[in-house]
């Protein structure tokens, strides 16, 4: 019976090939996920993040690890906030990749409880209903989707500052003490002319700011309103605040006081050790960032003082668990530790993230930095976070900033006049919001 | 996107070569082969200097000491080392699955008649020209539909698919085995399967090892649908790259390390068979 | 393996083949079509079927958070990309940074194939050499020129400030960023073209040769009156195949800042980029496909056009 054998080794044959194919495909797919669940409670907890947390920097993790003998944390950190919602969205869409732990900034919380609440774990199942009176009022609504779910914890807030380097201002005659310049740049205004000094005399060929999106970006943090009003209806446009953030932003790109550099960009970090700026308006996890880049070398070349125009808030971050994470109860526990005002107090210490719990802020009003020539950066950071106005929050909010500052880049870097930028930043978010 | 070069005529004619080179020739080879190199000479020199070196003028140009301190670094933060693990996995499956769909179908094509023979041919070689590309939206509909996203089988499957290796199989195969001997086969009784096992393979042999080799290295570049697809937590070297270069790492420097060790394999793999890939192109080349 | 069949029994190899019975004839015919199932399947599943669903997909909107609903919206994806300037600006990108980086690239590599073509020492070791970057990925190269082309740091504008030239904003300058990003399609596919144009050189008959130098030609005259137009064919090849490369061209500008708008002002972005910031950048998957099938539609356009040319051109030489 030649022909059915024949037949049935070719079909064998040909169930081979795709079979090879497939299996081949499977050894990929069983490598997936490094999270390995040995025997005897080992876990690894995985945990995404973008910019600069600072938990492995703070030692954090290692702790929990020793608190916690079977856990391991393993952290992926993407720089750029923007590169890292686009991944996560994806991996959201596609239910494959995601991290037990997911970090969310403030300005895309919006989305996550007004579109995507049911890709994340309510954590009211974890019991953190308990965990209300932790945080400040607003940082724990801005979490709550519709129905009252919780759906990440508060890490920090970004109260706004000004760091500069006093090395350079020195060179260029300004005054360094932290106090004075507060007075002196007590207004925007009053700031842009101190640049146009420091442009004068500037040493080598630093600028006063690293860029004027970075200006835009801790100006617009100082409004209650920005891109939405309370109603949620899209204000931007017509939101005279934005408007004179906008002027100012345009004013210092064409006075040539920017360095004209895209931060997260890796030219951007090489600016740090070249020095090729005398100012970096900084949120409080800002800090880190700065030592990180800096270095040993810029130790006590930093300063902080207080920003000009008055008190303000840019970023600040959530933690998630998303419902496709493998060790939900886990990252509920590793999350509730991070989170915990003592966690938040120490972070504030060794990296400058500003605690959002209310129990940690007292706790670190005398902080200093020696870094930052010894700045009282509690007390500053402080304040700040006492004045700055509770922000309305939109789900596109961190688009429309997007936007707006590449726009404002256009200005800076290219000449396009603002009104022709002011239409491109327009049809930008035409495109965003579709 | 793969394509193919009209088939190159054969034989003595070697017309031009019968002239000698003279010293300009060398001088503007040699320009060339230095604008060929020097990219891969930068990337070493920038992969062995700290960030702090890099941005400095004037530039440094000879390779400094930093080299293992940033290999360390970059198979730390972007776990070069797993990217590294999954490209070898995703290429080497791409390459066999490829090698033996297009052998297989190639033959098919080449030397079994059968209805529709022509309409599928035509189908297959037309769709060569359209980039994958343009299918990405769907493709990333179905497997986020499957739960695929960012697991490797999205990336091995579509991978599989090559017009081009079929067009490439089926000319090899109309070339260089005689009808003559798959008729003596089918007189002897063999099966079309033992026909092509123990005939149309080891004749194939050379033109699968052609096609191993260039769709080896394609696969290992391939770069849009592995960024759509994957992530950082389960990158290949070209999505790890992406990541390097997306802001995921601080240092030039350590962007560079990265760079410099997601090109060795196939830099290896040129450097132990760059006359067979020379080869391979110059009989019926293949782009992507 | 679960594909198991009862033992059949042995039958010895000693008989002579039976005439082809009904089954057997009957697999005969069926047999090819199971050599094409292992590549037919996979691509109707991952290359036909994506393609053809683009077209369907184009006319709804699908967001990337929610893959699965989608809404009617008939030609809107279309009507709102034709309204997009940022649409027309990638078309033009798209085109100038083709023409940028495919004709440099093409008359370097016709005159590297020439010299490549002489009798000479080191012949495997130079094609070998200008074909290294072939074998470099998109990623690695471009990030790789990105930082040579880096404004502050970058070698390049060191070495142009050497002799006397200001620094040149290889990002934001228009014309800049994209002759930066045509730099590396001309470094990674000038050695690939060399190689195929010298294949075809290879391929001119001799006795042309042979008949011009009686003629007296010169070298010079002999490349352009004997071996171009025997490369024609080839030229047309590499120019199609180039041309399509560069409507897709997506790594290049996507790497050189890590911005999916290419440039803060798109000044370099492409159809391949734009395509990809509608889909994993603005999360519109819906206008993503539209995109897909305007590039598509372009392409063969470009395609039949430079057939036309081509056609029209071997016509004329024919009537001469």
């Amino acid at each position: 019976m030649p022909i059915a054998r024949a037949a049935r080794r070719t079909a064998v044959r040909l169930g081979a090939v795709v079979l090879t194919g497939a299996l081949l495909a499977a050894c990929g797919s069983s490598t997936d996920g490094a999270s390995g669940d040995g025997a005897g409670g080992e876990v690894t907890v995985t945990v995404d993040l973008f910019g600069s947390f600072g938990y492995k920097e703070a030692g954090l993790y290692a702790e929990y690890e020793r608190l916690h003998p079977g856990v391991t944390v393993k952290q992926t950190d993407t720089e750029d906030e923007a590169d890292y919602w686009k991944s996560l969205q994806t991996r959201l869409a596609g239910g494959g990749g995601l991290a037990d732990v997911q970090g969310i900034e403030v300005g895309r919380i919006a989305s996550v409880t007004q579109q995507q609440a049911e890709r994340f774990e309510d954590l009211r199942k974890y019991g953190a209903e308990a965990l209300e009176n932790r945080f400040a009022p607003a940082k724990w609504a801005a979490a709550t989707g519709k129905g009252g779910e919780v759906l990440g914890l508060g890490t920090d807030v970004g109260p706004e500052a000004m760091c500069y380097r006093k090395d350079l201002f020195e060179q260029a005659g300004l005054p360094t003490d932290r106090e004075e310049l507060a007075k002196k740049w007590a207004t925007w205004d009053g700031y842009l002319e101190l640049g146009k000094r420091y442009k004068a005399k500037a040493p080598g060929r630093s600028a006063w700011i690293d860029s004027v999106g970075s200006l835009y970006s801790i100006m617009i943090g100082q409004e209650k309103e920005r891109y939405y009003d309370a109603s949620g209806k899209l204000i931007w446009e017509d939101n005279p605040a934005l408007r004179t953030a906008w002027d100012h932003a345009v004013e210092a790109a064409r006075g040539g006081l920017s360095a004209k550099l895209d931060q997260w960009s890796p030219q951007w970090n090489q600016a740090f050790a070249a020095g090729s700026f005398a100012t970096l308006p900084c949120p409080a996890w800002m800090l880190g960032y700065i030592k990180g880049q800096a270095g040993e070398a810029g130790k006590g070349r930093w300063d902080v003082a207080a920003l000009p125009g008055g008190a303000g808030n840019w970023g600040g971050s959530y933690l998630t668990v998303p419902r496709a994470a493998k060790h939900k109860k886990e990252a509920y526990e590793l999350i509730e530790w991070l989170t915990a005002p003592e966690q938040q107090t120490r972070l504030f210490e060794k990296q400058g993230n500003f605690p959002s719990a209310t129990g940690a802020i007292d706790e670190v009003a005398g902080a200093k930095d020696p870094f930052f020539s010894g700045a009282p950066i509690g007390k500053i950071f402080g304040d700040a976070a006492k004045a700055a106005p509770v922000q309305v929050l939109g789900v596109h909010d961190q688009n429309i900033a997007q936007q707006i500052t590449n726009a404002l880049s256009e200005v800076e870097r290219k000449g396009t006049s603002p009104e022709e930028a002011w239409s491109n930043a327009r049809k930008g978010v035409e495109n965003t919001i579709d | 996107m793969t394509a193919l070069a009209p088939p190159v005529r054969s034989g003595p004619s070697r017309a031009g070569r019968t002239l000698h080179a003279g010293p300009l020739a060398y001088a503007v080879l040699v320009v060339a082969v230095l604008f060929s190199a020097f990219p891969f000479y930068w990337t070493v020199v920038a992969a062995s200097r700290s960030n702090a070196d890099l941005a400095k003028v004037p530039p440094a140009l000879l390779p400094g000491p930093h080299l293992m301190r940033n290999f360390e670094a970059v198979l730390e933060e972007a776990d070069i080392g797993r990217a590294l693990l999954n490209s070898l996995l995703v290429s080497g499956s791409v390459t066999l699955g490829t090698v033996l769909c297009c052998t297989l179908a190639g033959f098919a094509f080449a030397k079994l008649r059968f209805r529709g023979r022509g309409a599928l041919l035509a189908v297959t070689v037309g769709t060569m020209m359209i980039p994958p590309q343009l299918g990405v939206i769907p493709l990333f509909m179905l497997i986020a539909e499957l739960g695929w996203v960012n697991q490797l089988q999205s990336v091995v499957l579509p991978g599989l698919v090559s017009a081009f290796g079929v067009f490439f199989m089926r000319q090899y195969l109309v070339q260089s085995l005689p009808d003559e001997l798959i008729e003596a086969a089918r007189v002897d009784g063999a099966s079309t399967a033992r026909t092509f096992w123990s005939i149309v393979v080891p004749i194939a042999r050379p033109g699968m090892a052609v096609l191993g080799l260039l769709t080896f290295m394609a696969a290992w570049n391939d770069f849009f649908w592995p960024v759509v697809a994957l992530s950082s937590s389960e990158p290949t070297v070209q999505v790890a790259l992406r990541q390097l270069g997306g802001g995921y790492v601080h240092d030039q420097s350590v962007i560079m390390a990265g760079t410099l060790l997601g090109t060795l394999p196939v830099l290896l793999v040129f450097g132990l068979l760059g006359r067979q890939i020379v080869g391979g192109i110059m009989q019926g080349a293949v782009k992507g | 393996m679960t594909l198991t069949a009862p033992p059949a029994p042995a039958v010895p190899r000693t008989v002579p083949p039976a005439p082809p019975g009904a089954a057997r004839r009957a697999w005969r015919t069926v047999s090819p079509y199971a050599y094409l199932a292992p590549f037919f399947t996979l691509f109707v599943a991952f290359g036909l079927f994506p393609l053809l669903y683009t077209a369907f997909v184009s006319l709804y909107r699908v967001e990337l958070q929610t893959p699965g609903d989608m809404e009617w919206r008939g030609l809107g994806n279309y009507t709102a990309l034709l309204r997009d300037a940022y649409f027309w600006v990638s078309l033009r990108n798209t085109f100038t940074i083709g023409v940028l980086s495919t004709v440099p690239q093409l008359v370097m590599a016709l005159g590297l194939a020439h010299l490549l073509n002489h009798r000479m020492r080191g012949r495997t070791f130079l094609r070998t050499a200008v074909l290294l970057p072939y074998a470099t990925s998109v990623a690695a190269a471009t990030l790789v020129f990105a930082q040579l082309f880096g404004r502050d740091f970058g070698l390049i504008n060191y070495v142009l400030g050497l002799v006397g030239i200001d620094p040149v904003d290889w990002q934001n300058g228009t014309v800049a960023s994209q002759i930066a990003v045509s730099t590396v399609v001309i470094w990674r596919w000038t050695g690939y073209n060399t190689l195929i144009y010298l294949a075809g050189m290879q391929s001119v008959p001799v006795e042309l040769y042979e008949a011009a130098a009686m003629d007296g030609a010169s070298r010079w005259r002999q490349f352009f009156h004997v071996t171009l137009p025997g490369l024609r064919p080839t030229i047309l090849f590499t120019v199609v195949v180039s041309t399509i490369g560069a409507t897709q061209l997506f790594g290049e500008p996507l790497l050189l800042e890590g911005s999916v708008s290419g440039g803060i002002s798109h000044q370099y972005q492409t159809l391949g980029l734009y395509l990809y910031e509608q889909g994993w950048g603005f999360f519109h998957l819906g206008r993503a496909a539209a995109v897909a099938w305007v590039m598509f539609l372009l392409i063969l356009v470009l395609v039949g056009l430079n057939a036309l040319i081509a056609r029209r051109r071997s016509r004329k030489e024919a009537g001469r």
